[in-house]
């Protein structure tokens, strides 16, 4: 148990350093809603479409989505180093609002360059691996699939790896399983494609 | 979904007494994206294995959009809960016997009278306590990776999460502080695969530890030396043996109390029509250990597959007992063997059905009987109510069973973070 144990500490350590690239307000660990939100907007963006290197956009989620993914951040089952010491003293309320405040915004896409031809080939690669059946077919997600359109690149190709090579706990089993023998060059024109729209 | 985030929020719990476990492994290193915009060439399977996927959603004429329900990470407060939607058989009654504990569904009952519960996505175990007139749901694990396989034996608890074993020994007596667990997840050797890997767990007759290995697919080619099986160990992971190959996913089963006969549910495919193919419930013949139950070629009563295709496709293929209804979802099995309910009841089968997603009229979503005769079973409606087929609705999604000691049977609702105590006659249930 202590090694299990150090091992999840030791990258939170690294995960806060990676949170100080975002000027976090002082005040973010108390008060209302709207601290709250303040705080989540220095590094998921103003209008929740993230400005910085793998950082995800939360603008235009689905609401039960982010509700859920907060909450099993909270419960220590999808274990995320740099949000574990932010999600953990939020209280039931601030989820729900947070939840709603950011599914609220319309998504934007980043300023990252989207390759015509690698969208082309993850077009191909998403009809195959019908990505479209749980995150819509405008993939902008539903209930606890989330919004993949206009997701930052760089984001997604982590995330989809994360997946594929079983290291993010607590997500959907199904993705695993989906994207199950993909390349890492699947992964990054899957990202451009859901980058595109 | 029948009740609303914001009617749910009050109750979630911060879960702060809780005894955290780390199920995270080493970070994987991560590799940089490639940046060419050279179009790569298409990838391969693993060698020697085709994961992949071979679900065509345009072939089975359904509605694309059909997609899982989500479970609510939070419970239903007590006084929403859809126990007046229960319709029961004449003399029976259903009561709410806990509530409050999120993704409720696997049940065992520890020799002194705690009930362990069981979850998947929320990643907790909880220990439920009966203190007469209310139960008591307390988490004394959570952040593993959906903990849906619970076994008791001699004082412990054995713990199954995705891929990840642990025996925690003396636990009723340190539910408080929990001890240092055992760890059996090298001896178990499980597939490192973890879709339909949730796993299910139980003690045979034979005392030896029995373990689902889900197919990590809809439907694809599976090795059948490593994934669709039920397997059985000693209980410390050494000696394992299969039990039964060909199983799509079975997350539940339970032993005939006559015969001694192995008898499990069985989940089909999705995406081949709304119609089916039929899940199932099967048995393993005396004498035939091993044998094959046909996924992914060959379906229910003998259908086909038609998107992995071969020869004879049912060939050597062992027949379901019964057909458990289209998506239908049965999860959690239990015989009968109490006094409480009429003498016909007795090794009578109760299946909790989850409630189907891959279907455009809703299906199941409540527990039926298998009455069992000559090694077939013919199925019947027991617990009814929670599915609105007017509206097209569910309140609830009927996971397991579990008969208490004086009889009554407990049903867990995942959907609402409950169990209901379903008892019979007046007499005993005023007795309680």
């Amino acid at each position: 148990m202590t090694d299990a144990l150090a091992r999840w500490w030791r990258p939170l350590a690294f995960g806060l350093a990676a949170v100080s690239a975002c000027a976090l307000p002082a005040a973010g660990q108390g008060g209302d809603l709207a601290e709250k939100i303040q705080f989540c907007s220095a590094c998921h963006g103003d209008d929740g479409n993230s400005k910085i290197e793998k950082m995800p956009s939360l603008a235009g989620q689905p609401a039960f989505f982010i509700l859920n993914q907060l909450f099993l951040m909270r419960e220590g089952v999808r274990k995320v180093e740099a949000m574990a010491p932010i999600v953990k003293d939020l209280k039931d309320d601030h989820l729900d609002g947070l939840s709603k405040h950011f599914a609220s915004l319309p998504a934007k896409r980043s300023d990252e360059p989207v390759d015509a031809a690698l969208v082309k080939r993850g077009a191909e690669i998403a009809r195959q691996r019908r990505c479209s059946s749980c995150h819509m077919p405008n993939l902008s997600g539903s209930e606890q699939a989330p919004r993949l359109a206009k997701q930052r690149v760089d984001y997604l190709t982590t995330a989809l790896k994360e997946f594929r090579d079983t290291t993010r706990p607590g997500g959907d089993t199904a993705m695993s399983a989906n994207l199950a023998g993909t390349s890492d060059a699947d992964l990054v024109a899957l990202a451009h494609y859901c980058a595109s729209f | 979904m029948s009740i609303s985030m914001s009617a749910r929020s009050g109750l979630i719990a911060a879960g702060g007494f809780a005894f955290l476990i780390s199920a995270a492994g080493p970070l994987a290193a991560q590799q940089q994206p490639t940046s060419s915009s050279a179009i790569p060439p298409m990838s391969a399977g693993r060698p020697g294995f085709s994961p992949i996927d071979q679900t065509k959603v345009e072939l089975s004429k359904q509605d694309a959009n059909l997609k899982g329900h989500p479970v609510p990470p939070t419970a239903t407060p007590i006084d929403k809960l859809p126990v007046d939607k229960i319709k029961l058989p004449r003399g029976f009654k259903a009561e709410v016997w806990s509530s409050g504990h999120a993704g409720a569904r696997t049940m065992v009952m520890g020799d002194k009278g705690t009930m362990f519960m069981g979850s998947r996505t929320i990643g907790r175990v909880y220990a439920i306590t009966d203190k007469g007139d209310k139960r008591e749901a307390k988490v004394i694990l959570q952040g593993l990776t959906q903990p849906n396989g619970l076994a008791f034996r001699d004082g412990s608890l054995y713990v199954f999460a995705i891929n990840k074993v642990y025996r925690y020994d003396k636990i009723e007596d340190n539910l408080d502080k929990l001890p240092e667990p055992v760890e059996l997840t090298q001896a178990y050797d499980l597939p490192d695969t973890v879709h339909h890997n949730w796993k299910y767990v139980a003690f045979g007759p034979d005392g030896k530890m029995y373990v689902q290995v889900g197919s990590n697919c809809n439907i694809c080619e599976i090795n059948t030396g490593t994934h669709g099986q039920i397997r059985r160990y000693n209980a410390d992971g050494t000696g394992m043996e299969i039990v039964a190959r060909g199983v799509r996913n079975t997350v539940g089963f339970d032993w005939h109390p006559v015969t001694k006969e192995l008898w499990f549910t069985d989940n089909g495919r999705d995406w081949a029509g709304n119609a089916g193919p039929e899940d199932e419930l099967n048995r393993i013949p005396k004498n035939m250990e091993g044998a094959n139950f046909g996924f992914p070629y060959c379906h229910a009563n003998g259908i086909p597959d038609p998107d992995v295709k071969r020869p004879n496709p049912c060939a050597g293929v062992v027949m379901p007992a019964a057909l458990t209804g289209p998506h239908s979802a049965g999860l959690g099995i239990k015989f009968y063997t109490g006094d409480m309910f009429p003498k016909q009841y007795k090794n009578v089968a109760f299946i909790a059905r989850h409630g189907s997603w891959n279907r455009e009229q809703k299906y199941g979503y409540d527990v039926v009987m298998a009455k069992v005769s000559g090694g077939k079973a013919t199925i019947s409606p027991f617990m009814q109510g929670l599915l609105n087929i007017e509206k097209n609705e569910f309140y609830g999604r009927p996971s397991y069973v579990f008969q208490m000691k004086d009889g009554s049977l407990l049903v867990s609702d995942e959907n609402n973070g409950a169990t209901y105590r379903i008892s019979y006659g007046d007499a005993k249930t005023a007795a309680r």
